[in-house]
């Protein structure tokens, strides 16, 4: 799909209204304008659940002899963030030409801690050894502890060989870059999508969120448009640290863009197929 | 202050356990009745939960009370026929009993053979130690001989004053593999943990009055009028007297002993007990009241009915009892009748008293309430009420087990000489030692009295001659599951009304009485069969252990101006003097907060008996009624109604203010006099095994011990509002003092339906939580855990205060309710695939399995089986080269498995090997899901020196929610997974929030759990705030409302007041036309699980004999499509679908049948014998014969010909049902024949 394909209303925009690089939050907010509801959802959706990243898939124990079961605290590896700037390079496992995984497909991490210590002996992200150069545990800067893993009293040891793979969070939620998407359009509900629950008065009730600000609020007197449509839609994404907010939602974006051109191209063929005569009229393509 | 997780508190009990006491008093304090019970069977231990009452210093434990009440056996040698002054007498009696620790037995160079809870459980044995007792005897009265005879092991209860975790601070317990705060209570037995349940019993000592139709069947005359006391021995053991009324004017008493019944009739018992002369005792129960005409000609019949005995005097009534009843003691030959009759007194006849004078005061006293109750004065008592109950304990029961087998022991003594007098007397000779010790030895087996309790301990069963007065013979015990904390608390809590109600077709005994308000909790109680009867304490509910010094209460109530009836003279009203009434410094204070006394209790009266027309004349003889004080069913005086309320005030103020040394713990019940109603009187109680509560009292502020049966006359306020300024007296401390543990942990239980609270007290108890912190060293058969369990946000305060954050049962959820898929119909719920998928309600499954190659053997003799591969003395295995590769995979060289090894159906489990014939077995893993190899326990003998023959093999099954999966909110609001739904499809809030579980709307309306509504709002601003919510019921009301509280909290954060919020869809993103509602929730997950339940089938076993599909969900079975269902298809007309279910899919099979004969037995397959010998052509073409032989090879060559007609000719081939073949066969074989009628089709 080219460019110009939404050109013939300008295009779709998007206003950037703040970008939060912090450890505690990484996140952007955005309002997504001159597209409808559909477009803007879709985004939302492919945002969570289709952006690679890269997440602990397989975990292989050499020996595990602290409280946590293998299975559990495999479940909690699987769930740590990894550092996903690099998933481009990495290609999807069922895509790869290997037999079982390989350096093109995965990358491998190490978890081997002993305690020897007479206190207990906290396992974080931090004592997981990555093969890799970026592809890593998530790490807010040198005094960021890590995650916290599992507990060591003297003696025991986790001794085990992570497999990383690319997926998406269609497949298990780990996959996810997402922490949260906040999603909001119609903050005056001008469009009466909704209708508020009130006891007695809709304003005191109903705070108008932050997202209000952009839109003229509803005169008392104003008449109802029921042809109007939503055409701003207020979104923050939240990421978990595998990806940066902002390459979330241009991946996103790409992703998105290269599901409708594969739609595109899939009608036109059958179009040919049918001998380009019935073309049938598509809504903004042509 | 907003309340706390207390995240770093717990954090810092749970790495350094404290060293002093225990950081949850109440939850140490749960299990109290059944140690403090325990604990009183040994002498020299306070009880450690007493509450504030004047504890005795040390007295005998119950166990030496018992074995002094066992008494003595004597036995005589010599002929049968000789004089006993010929014979020598043998008398033997047991004394001083020991109990020691817990102990290891043959620790051979052990370092220590001191045995732990932990080491009982982990090896399977019981947690008991050492019983010894000294056997006294002594020949012709000469020198006292003795010796120490062991008695077996006695079950000790953990944690009890001779458990060796006694007094164990948490971190020692921690050290002992225990958790930090076990509160013990229970036994364990074979490395199960067993606890005697609370049984409810009737009061004891005191006198109820019972109308019941089934005492007519006692015998002729016998009315339905009694009065029956259960008397209790000061060892605990009991004996019940009822005393009956018949019609002809005598009053009997019945009593049973060793499961036998007894009557006697009453005036001989009276005048056994006392010298009293017929004028006496009619002066004595009429005690003046001459006007009572029914009265005075019913006692007047009742003396001249005793004429007939003749029995005139003290001396004659004992002689006269001695001689009935020698018998029936087993009283020594020697023994004068008086002495017997005299022991009869002792041992029958109102055992909790120790004095004749006493036991005569009391029967006069039972005559009077008989009297009163057949002429309707007094209403019956009602023994289904908490009022005439009290409990009965652990300990209690061990006693009266004890004691009985301790009679046996002499008994079986006694019997054995007597035996071998009868074999041959010359051998007997008792001041041979040599044969004492043969005796002795011959009796082991009656002395093993641990095993005796071991036994009861395991099964339940009572093994009793007496029957101990109880009104059952099993069911004692049950096992202390582990399921969740919820349901391992609430046994210890748990009191039965014992299993001979539970066959009781009346409900009356179910019912919820207003008596047993904050003793037993009205919610907490199951549904279904065991609805009422099996009842759980109120949280706040103690029952009393300590044996409290009551010695001067008399003489104190002598002092506030109750008399005496001195001798046996009458004494009537007129003669009870004003002047008797005590005055003390007390009573002034009283007489502000009561008013005058005098005036008001007769307008009391007046009001209780509403509008009477002769009210002034009752009201005339009103005051001149006399009541009786009683203090543990000892008559300890009289005096007139005013006069004892006044007794019963003053007590009541003295004991909550500790003057006078008055018992914190003692029950004043005044019964005030009323037409009809409850027989009057003061009535004290001091002993054990009743239940307390502690209120405030008003006029001190300070806490007074309220019983069962003086809580019906007082008048304790709930809340503030129900104060009544002078009537008022008490006032409950909390409202929830009334709910049990588990009710109280139903957040704003106030806000819903009341069944909805009675659901969840049931699946509390069911959800999959944290049973116990030391997991590492259980071996429960089968245990649930929930991997990711969390702190509730919301919880009531009694959460906290019993600890419960240490044992999470759920996980807080963000719930959302909205009708949103449609696979959320009926109660189905939907769950987030991503909150799934990061780990929402994972749980798993411990199996345990034992392993003992003991079993193969006989005791003592050698071991012959061995884990491991490779035979002893042999130096390679028996096992094939590819049998062993693949055990080796799952099991390791020693024959054992290998730990976090994962096992499916079929795999190898374990190997042992048998040295006589060198074979490798290899045991399989037989359960049907996969399972982890979790820990294997290698098990040692008692000495530590033997060869590993025992393992505990302790296997883990992961159970990730899965649809159908059981989850349940904390409002009674169960419902199963429908869907794991994509997050992108979830609706989502304006901030992002994805729900966890969706439920839908329509489980609210009917159930109205407003409750859960509450909890979820609260739920919501807690996170948001990020501080847990008090969800205490009872907090809120009409000017304090819950929805408005939390609703500015969340309005607060920026939210909705109300906790609605604007909803998107997450498949089309379009906002819903409605605000939705969505706060956070704790759910739990219940055990109920499809991977538990699920059965399905399309091929499989089936029944030999029928060859239909047999059932069992176990053995692969089908679920049966029965009648009912076959009328449904019927009536639908779909007769395929019907062929296909009872034919095709059950037993279709083809058969042969005769044409000719119609029979479908005589068609037999014959081989065609002669070669050259062909088919009948006679055949038809399409006929069956020709069809088997001709498609199936197999059958070449063969025929099939009916064996009555000779001929294949009408050979024919059927489908049918195989059980019509075996019917037919059934038939012929009672000479029925059954004629099929074949046709083709047309």
């Amino acid at each position: 799909m080219d460019a110009t394909a939404f050109a013939q209303e300008t295009g779709p925009t998007i206003t950037l209204l703040e970008v939060k690089d912090s450890p505690e939050t990484r996140s952007v907010s955005f309002i997504l304008s001159k597209t409808d509801l559909a477009t803007a959802n879709a985004l939302r959706r492919v945002m969570i659940a289709e952006v690679p990243t890269m997440a602990i898939d397989l975990v292989e124990f050499e020996s595990n002899t602290s409280v946590l079961t293998d299975e559990f605290l495999a479940h909690r590896l699987g769930l740590i963030p990894l550092n996903s700037e690099q998933v481009g390079t990495i290609t999807y496992t069922r895509e790869c030409s290997c037999q079982q995984y390989c350096p093109q497909c995965s990358v491998e991490l190490h978890l081997n801690v002993r305690c020897t210590e007479d206190h207990t002996r906290e396992v974080t992200t931090r004592d997981l050894v990555s093969s890799h150069t970026s592809i890593a545990p998530v790490l807010n800067g040198p005094n960021d502890r890590g995650i916290l893993i599992a507990k060591l009293r003297k003696g025991q040891e986790i001794n085990l060989r992570c497999i990383a793979k690319k997926g998406t969070a269609k497949e298990h939620a780990k996959w996810s870059p997402c922490a949260g998407v906040a999603f909001e359009y119609d903050p005056h509900n001008r469009l009466r999508h909704t209708t508020y629950w009130i006891e007695d008065d809709v304003k005191s009730e109903w705070p108008v969120s932050a997202n209000g600000r952009f839109e003229p609020e509803v005169a008392e007197d104003e008449p109802f448009d029921y042809n109007a449509k939503p055409e701003a839609f207020y979104m923050t994404v939240e990421g978990t640290g595998a990806l940066d907010p902002k390459e979330i939602v241009t991946t996103g974006l790409r992703i998105l863009q290269a599901k409708l051109s594969l739609v595109q191209l899939l009608l036109k063929e059958i179009a040919e197929e049918r001998g380009a005569v019935a073309r049938p009229p598509m809504n903004g393509f042509h | 202050m907003a309340p706390t997780f207390r995240t770093l508190e717990r954090q810092q009990q749970a790495v350094v356990p404290s060293r002093t006491g225990t950081q949850f008093p109440k939850l140490a304090k749960l299990a109290a009745p059944h140690i403090d019970s325990f604990n009183a069977l040994f002498a020299g231990t306070t009880p450690a939960a007493s509450s504030g009452a004047a504890a005795l210093p040390s007295g005998p434990g119950l166990l030496e009370r018992a074995v002094g009440d066992v008494g003595s056996r004597v036995v005589f040698d010599g002929q049968r026929d000789a004089p006993l002054a010929d014979r020598n007498k043998l008398e033997l009696w047991l004394s001083g009993i020991t109990v020691a620790k817990p102990s290891i037995d043959a620790a051979k160079g052990a370092l220590s053979n001191v045995m732990y809870p932990a080491e009982c459980r982990e090896r399977g044995v019981s947690y008991k130690a050492k019983m010894q007792i000294r056997l006294n005897w002594r020949i012709n009265g000469g020198p006292i001989q003795t010796e120490a005879r062991n008695l077996g092991s006695l079950p000790i209860m953990v944690r009890s004053s001779k458990c060796n975790l006694y007094g164990k601070s948490p971190y020692e317990l921690v050290q002992h593999h225990e958790d930090a705060e076990e509160f013990g209570g229970y036994f364990i037995s074979n490395g199960i943990e067993r606890l005697v349940r609370l049984l409810i019993v009737p009061r004891r000592n005191h006198p109820t009055a019972i109308v019941r139709p089934s005492f007519q069947n006692r015998g002729p005359t016998y009315t339905k009028f009694g009065v029956s006391i259960r008397s209790v021995r000061p060892d605990q053991t009991s004996q019940t007297v009822t005393m009956h009324y018949c019609s002809d004017g005598a009053v009997t008493l019945r009593f049973s002993y060793r499961k036998n019944e007894y009557m006697v009739p009453v005036i001989l018992v009276l005048r056994a007990l006392c010298d009293a002369s017929d004028r006496e005792i009619f002066e004595r129960i009429t005690m003046g009241m001459y006007s009572n005409t029914f009265l005075t000609d019913r006692v007047e019949l009742l003396l001249r009915s005793f004429r007939r005995y003749a029995v005139f005097s003290r001396k004659q009534a004992l002689s006269y009892l001695g001689s009935k009843f020698a018998v029936m003691l087993d009283s020594p030959e020697d023994a004068f009748e008086e002495d017997v009759g005299r022991e009869f007194l002792r041992k029958i006849i109102l055992v909790h008293l120790n004095d004749a004078k006493s036991k005569f005061d009391l029967i006069i006293f039972m005559l009077q309430k008989l009297y009163s109750l057949v002429a309707g004065d007094c209403a019956q008592d009602n023994p289904d009420s908490l009022q005439f109950q009290e409990t009965l304990l652990a300990g209690h029961l061990f006693v009266g087990i004890i004691k009985e087998k301790l009679g046996d022991y002499l008994d079986a003594i006694k019997t054995q000489i007597n035996t071998d007098l009868r074999r041959s007397a010359s051998t007997v000779n008792f001041s041979d030692k040599k044969y004492m010790q043969r005796v002795f030895a011959r009796c082991s087996g009656a002395a093993d009295i641990g095993k005796k309790l071991e036994y009861f301990l395991a099964t339940g069963n009572l093994v009793s001659n007496t029957g101990l007065d109880l009104q059952q013979v099993s069911g004692y015990t049950i096992v202390g599951e582990k399921l969740n904390f919820y349901r391992y608390i609430s046994h210890f809590r748990s009191i039965h009304r014992g299993s001979f109600f539970a066959e009781l077709k009346t409900t009356t005994v179910r019912k919820l009485l207003p008596e047993s308000w904050g003793f037993l909790c009205p919610v907490h109680t199951p549904d279904g069969a065991p609805c009422g009867l099996l009842n759980h304490l109120s949280h706040k509910c103690e029952i009393m252990l300590d044996q409290i010094d009551v010695s001067h209460i008399p003489q104190l109530v002598a002092s506030l101006g109750a008399g005496q009836i001195s001798g046996q003279g009458p004494r009537v009203a007129a003669a009870v003097p004003d002047s008797d009434r005590g005055h003390s410094d007390a009573m002034d204070v009283d007489g502000d907060d009561y008013g005058d006394d005098d005036n008001d209790d007769d307008a009391e009266h007046g009001d209780q008996d509403g509008v009477v027309a002769d009210a002034g004349a009752e009201l005339r003889n009103r005051k001149k009624v006399l009541v009786s004080v009683q203090l543990d069913g000892r008559v300890i005086g009289w005096c007139r109604d005013s006069v004892a309320q006044r007794i019963a005030q003053t007590l009541r103020d003295w004991k909550v203010r500790q003057l006078h040394r008055v018992p914190a713990t003692l029950e004043i019940g005044y019964v005030p006099p009323t037409r009809g109603g409850q027989y009057p009187g003061l009535f004290l109680f001091s002993s054990p095994a009743r239940m307390v509560r502690p209120v405030r009292y008003l006029a001190t502020g300070g806490t007074d011990y309220v019983g069962p049966f003086e809580q019906v006359y007082m008048n304790v306020a709930c809340m503030n509002e129900d104060v009544v300024p002078g009537l008022t007296t008490h006032q409950e401390f909390d409202p929830t003092d009334m709910l049990s543990v588990v009710a109280n942990m139903t957040p704003f239980s106030d806000f819903n339906q009341s069944p909805r609270n009675m659901y969840q007290c049931q699946m509390g108890k069911q959800s999959m939580g944290t049973p116990a912190q030391n997991l590492f060293h259980r071996t429960d058969n089968k245990l649930y855990r929930l991997q990711t369990g969390q702190s509730p946000i919301v919880r009531p305060n009694a959460h906290n205060d019993y600890g419960l954050d240490g044992y999470p049962n759920g996980m807080n959820a963000v719930v959302c309710v909205i009708s949103y898929t449609g696979y959320d119909m009926e109660d189905a719920s939907i769950i987030a695939k991503s909150s799934y998928e990061r780990g929402y309600g994972y749980g798993t499954i411990y199996k345990g399995e034992w392993v003992d190659l003991a079993e193969h053997r006989r005791r003592g003799e050698p071991i012959t089986h061995h884990f491991g591969f490779v035979a002893a003395g042999e130096t390679e295995t028996t096992l094939s080269e590819k049998a062993l590769t693949r055990a080796l995979q799952f099991i390791d060289l020693d024959g054992l498995p290998i730990v976090g090894v994962r096992l499916t159906q079929g795999d190898p489990m374990y190997a042992y090997v048998d040295d006589v014939t060198g074979k490798v077995y290899i045991k399989d893993y037989k359960g049907m899901e996969d399972a982890y190899v979790d820990q294997v326990r290698l098990i040692g003998s008692d000495s530590g020196d033997q060869e590993l023959q025992k393992i505990h093999i302790r296997l883990r099954i992961p159970r990730p929610p899965i649809i159908g999966d059981k989850f349940s909110s904390r409002h009674g609001q169960k419902g199963v997974i429908s869907q794991k739904w994509p997050s992108i499809d979830m609706p989502f809030s304006e901030s992002g929030i994805i729900p966890d579980v969706i439920i839908n709307p329509h489980a609210f309306p009917s159930r109205m759990t407003i409750g859960m509504f509450v909890e979820s709002l609260a739920g919501k601003a807690g996170a948001l705030h990020g501080h847990s919510q008090d969800a205490t019921p009872f907090r809120f009301n009409e000017n304090h409302a819950a929805a408005d509280f939390f609703g500015e909290e969340l309005a607060k954060a920026g939210f909705n007041y109300h906790g609605n919020e604007p909803m998107y869809s997450g498949i089309t993103g379009q906002e819903f036309k409605a605000d939705i509602y969505i706060g956070v929730v704790y759910y739990q997950r219940l055990r109920h699980m499809v991977s538990d339940k699920y059965q399905v089938r399309t091929t499989g076993p089936v029944h030999n004999l029928t060859q239909q599909p047999v059932k069992g969900r176990k053995r692969a079975g089908g679920i049966r499509f029965g009648e009912m269902e076959r009328d449904s298809l019927l009536a639908h007309g779909v007769s395929f679908l019907l062929k296909d279910r009872l034919m095709n899919c059950s037993d279709y099979s083809q058969c042969h049948v005769c044409r000719l004969c119609g029979s479908i037995l005589s068609p037999m397959q014959r081989r065609l014998g002669v070669a050259g010998e062909t088919l009948d052509a006679t055949v038809p073409s399409g006929g069956a014969a020709a069809a088997t032989t001709a498609s199936d090879p197999a059958s070449a060559g063969r025929v099939v010909e009916c064996m009555t007609c000779g001929t294949s000719r009408g050979i024919e081939v059927i489908a049918i049902p195989y059980v019509f073949r075996y019917l037919c066969t059934e038939l012929v074989a009672m000479n029925i024949k059954l004629r099929l009628d074949i046709a083709h089709r047309a």
